[in-house]
């Protein structure tokens, strides 16, 4: 496999034929290579992905029957847009040992913290070659969809497997500490509505949820509320007024954090607690019309590119 | 055996290139296999055909591949032989129509498999006399046209078999279309076993999957789901694939109010893995490929709660043993019987467990025994009585009526002539 591995992986202008990329096309007309006299490298290796409900997960790879390995085989993540430099936190190597034959496993404990962010997964056989980018198998990701670990866990690490739009394999990862987990969300008149659970702290007083307006230099930059609790689980309504009161122009995004205590530092609301990695397009919700100052405006909830929970408020279309 | 598949491209990702694979495969087991693709615009196959089947094409159309076919001026002449009717007709031409003669003409195979209409009209025609000629019909005979029937009525009585999906539409083609002596029989498509562990039905998700198109009826699903959540909010639906109903859907679950309880979640690929996550599924799609939907829910260990179609997951599910089976478009009825599952933790797992045993059927091994069995008969009944064949053969081109008329005269003379020789 051509150098280009590690540089195609976000971006094109990747050297080298269609044949030799490997993040060219589907991953169906990936075959194996021969180079010269030596034997063919395997480039569609494939890896079964099993989470446990704890946030660790178990990679199986099948390889071709005699491919040999060496004590230094590992499955190697990368974070996508990390620096690549010697000794940063944007590679985490797990040893690859065989596993029955034409098996090979790797063990992403959930004690191993990495980053927040999307990593793409590798194989590095130990054979001297560069390591290959590995296709996703048949992940079974079901101790995910309910997952509701302990709310008294400290550092909450999330990772979820996919398949990047080329069809590699990749995870999400999230690393948060307090974490405040939403769950189900009400559109109605009076506000939007949102319940979930914190983990990490427990609310205490002056306890509320804040709406920021995103890259807002000018006043009103936030709307708080305060929070119902119940335990570890928290209620709280976000009444329109405000948010239409802020609306200048176009449509602008207002983040929902939560402040565990007064005085406490805030926490991002977002939802990372199932096997789903890219919540925007599953967990929608419709907008509702409020009539403001301004002229009519859509309010409604959604998820950010990152699962976090974002309010957008939609000004009339614009003329001319 | 020898069995050949004939196929239109065996290099793309469609249903029908899917469950070829996954036959040929699993025949290839015991038989010698190859899969003969009509056209080729690709390299390699986008789908894995298995280690034992041979591959190869009759016209390449690659884009950077050898231009004598692309530029062969009888390929942009229209078709004779492959029928207008057919839906792929206007990739076919003068020179698939040779190609494919010459192939039928000189094939050594026991067995021609044709995998659409078009190509089972050509191998009703043109196959070289001793080999079997099968024609597979998955889509069921109500979605064909009137036309495309009429050239089928010409050309079907001279197969030896014609393969359908399921036993209502095996009952339709032979009420349908006079074919005397022509064995029609229902062979379901081969679903593999699943690569991960069956559902263990823990789990509070209905699960529900296809193109999201009209005729999947999955505003039937969601409206019942409605019912569901009054009753049981801690239940869920997720309903996987893409289409053009999608903002249709998305527009029903927000008036609804359902939006934190069914979720659309786009395409998935493999879908086992989201099978193996819920505790029920949901079918409302009539005939094919909801049937196959249908089994490979229950190769999970799902219970499914089917609408009766005549032609789709009711010759799948048994009602009350491995699911629910409840009339076709009646939101009611589904919420009933997905309340009456989501009820009984006992009768959901028992359900489970009987889906999970009576949908060993769907093996593809299993499949493809039958598929064997089948051609191993008919070739000992031709090869027992040959005369008695072609007296069938003569007659079939016979009665296929006016519609046959501007074949049967040759035909009769081919197969008097095969009569001849063999007595």
């Amino acid at each position: 496999m051509s150098a280009s591995t590690r540089s195609t992986v976000t971006g094109p202008g990747a050297a080298g034929s269609p044949a030799q990329r490997p993040d060219s096309g589907r991953p169906g007309e990936r075959r194996t290579t021969a180079t010269g006299g030596e034997p063919p490298v395997p480039v569609d290796l494939k890896a079964d992905c099993i989470a446990d409900s704890a946030g660790g997960l178990t990679f199986d790879l099948n390889v071709p029957q005699g491919t040999g390995t060496s004590w230094s085989a590992a499955l190697v993540l990368r974070l996508r847009g990390g620096a690549g430099t010697e000794g940063a936190d944007d590679e985490v190597r797990l040893p690859l040992g065989p596993n029955g034959p034409g098996r090979l496993r790797a063990v992403l404990p959930s004690t191993v913290a990495l980053a927040e962010g999307r990593w793409n997964a590798y194989a590095d056989l130990g054979d001297g070659r560069d390591a290959c980018r590995l296709l996703p198998g048949v992940n079974d990701l079901r101790s995910l969809v309910d997952r509701r670990p302990l709310a008294g866990i400290g550092r909450l690490g999330v990772r979820i497997p996919y398949a990047t739009k080329l069809g590699n394999l990749a995870l999400r990862s999230w690393l948060r500490g307090p974490h405040a987990e939403a769950g189900d969300i009400l559109v109605t008149p009076e506000g939007m509505t949102v319940t979930g659970r914190l983990y990490g702290a427990s609310p205490a007083d002056g306890a509320q949820a804040e709406a920021r307006a995103r890259g807002a230099d000018t006043e009103p930059a936030a709307v708080t509320v305060p929070l119902a609790v119940d335990g570890p689980d928290f209620t709280f309504t976000v009444p329109y007024d405000g948010l239409a009161a802020g609306w200048r122009r176009g449509s602008g995004p207002w983040d929902l954090w939560l402040r565990p205590a007064e005085g406490a530092r805030p926490v991002r609301i977002a939802r990372l607690l199932d096997d789903v990695a890219d919540k925007k397009q599953v967990f929608s919700y419709p907008a509702l019309t409020v009539r403001a100052a301004a002229g009519e405006l859509r309010i409604g909830p959604y998820y950010t590119l990152d699962n976090d929970l974002a309010i957008r408020v939609t000004g009339p279309p614009e003329h001319g | 055996m020898h069995i050949s598949f004939l196929i239109h491209h065996a290099y793309g990702t469609g249903e029908t290139v899917r469950t070829t694979f996954g036959l040929a495969g699993a025949l290839a087991e015991r038989h010698d296999v190859e899969v003969v693709s009509v056209l080729r615009y690709r390299d390699a196959p986008a789908l894995e055909l298995g280690p034992g089947v041979a591959l190869r094409h009759l016209v390449d159309l690659r884009a950077h591949g050898p231009a004598r076919d692309r530029a062969d001026p009888a390929h942009t002449r229209p078709a004779r032989v492959f029928p207008a009717a057919d839906s792929s007709s206007g990739q076919y031409s003068e020179l698939t129509d040779r190609r494919i003669a010459q192939y039928l003409r000189r094939t050594e195979a026991d067995v021609v498999v044709g995998t659409r209409p078009g190509l089972n009209v050509h191998i009703a025609r043109q196959t070289r006399r001793g080999t079997l000629r099968v024609g597979q019909e998955r889509i069921g005979l109500d979605g064909h046209g009137r036309a495309l029937k009429s050239a089928l009525r010409g050309a079907y009585p001279r197969l030896d078999a014609v393969l359908t999906a399921g036993e209502a539409d095996a009952r339709a083609w032979r009420r349908g279309l006079r074919l005397p002596g022509v064995r029609v029989e229902a062979l379901p498509s081969g679903v593999p076993a699943p690569r991960l562990a069956p559902a263990d039905g823990s789990g509070k998700w209905v699960v529900a999957a296809g193109r999201l198109t009209r005729a999947a009826r999955f505003d039937v699903l969601v409206r019942a789901f409605a019912g569901v959540v009054a009753v049981r909010p801690d239940w869920r639906l997720r309903i996987y694939g893409g289409g053009a109903e999608k903002a249709a859907l998305r527009a029903l679950i927000d008036e609804l109010r359902l939006y934190n309880h069914v979720f659309l979640m786009g395409p998935a690929n493999p879908l086992e893995s989201e099978w193996a996550k819920g505790s029920i599924a949901a079918v409302t799609a009539g005939r094919e490929p909801s049937a196959t939907t249908a089994a490979e829910a229950m190769r999970c260990g799902l219970p499914v709660v089917a609408a009766d179609c005549p032609y789709g997951p009711g010759e799948i599910v048994a009602d009350g043993v491995d699911g629910r089976l409840v009339p076709a478009g009646n939101s009611a009825a589904l919420t009933g019987a997905l309340l009456a599952l989501i009820g009984d933790d006992a009768a959901r797992r028992r359900m489970g467990a009987a889906a999970l045993a009576s949908s060993a059927r769907f093996d593809p091994a299993a499949v493809a025994g039958r598929h064997a069995a089948l051609f191993a008969e008919l070739l000992a009944v031709r090869r027992g009585n040959s005369l008695r064949d072609s007296l069938h053969r003569a007659r079939g081109a016979l009665v296929g009526g006016a519609y046959a008329a501007k074949y049967a005269a040759e035909h009769t003379a081919r197969a008097a002539v095969r009569g001849v020789r063999t007595a």
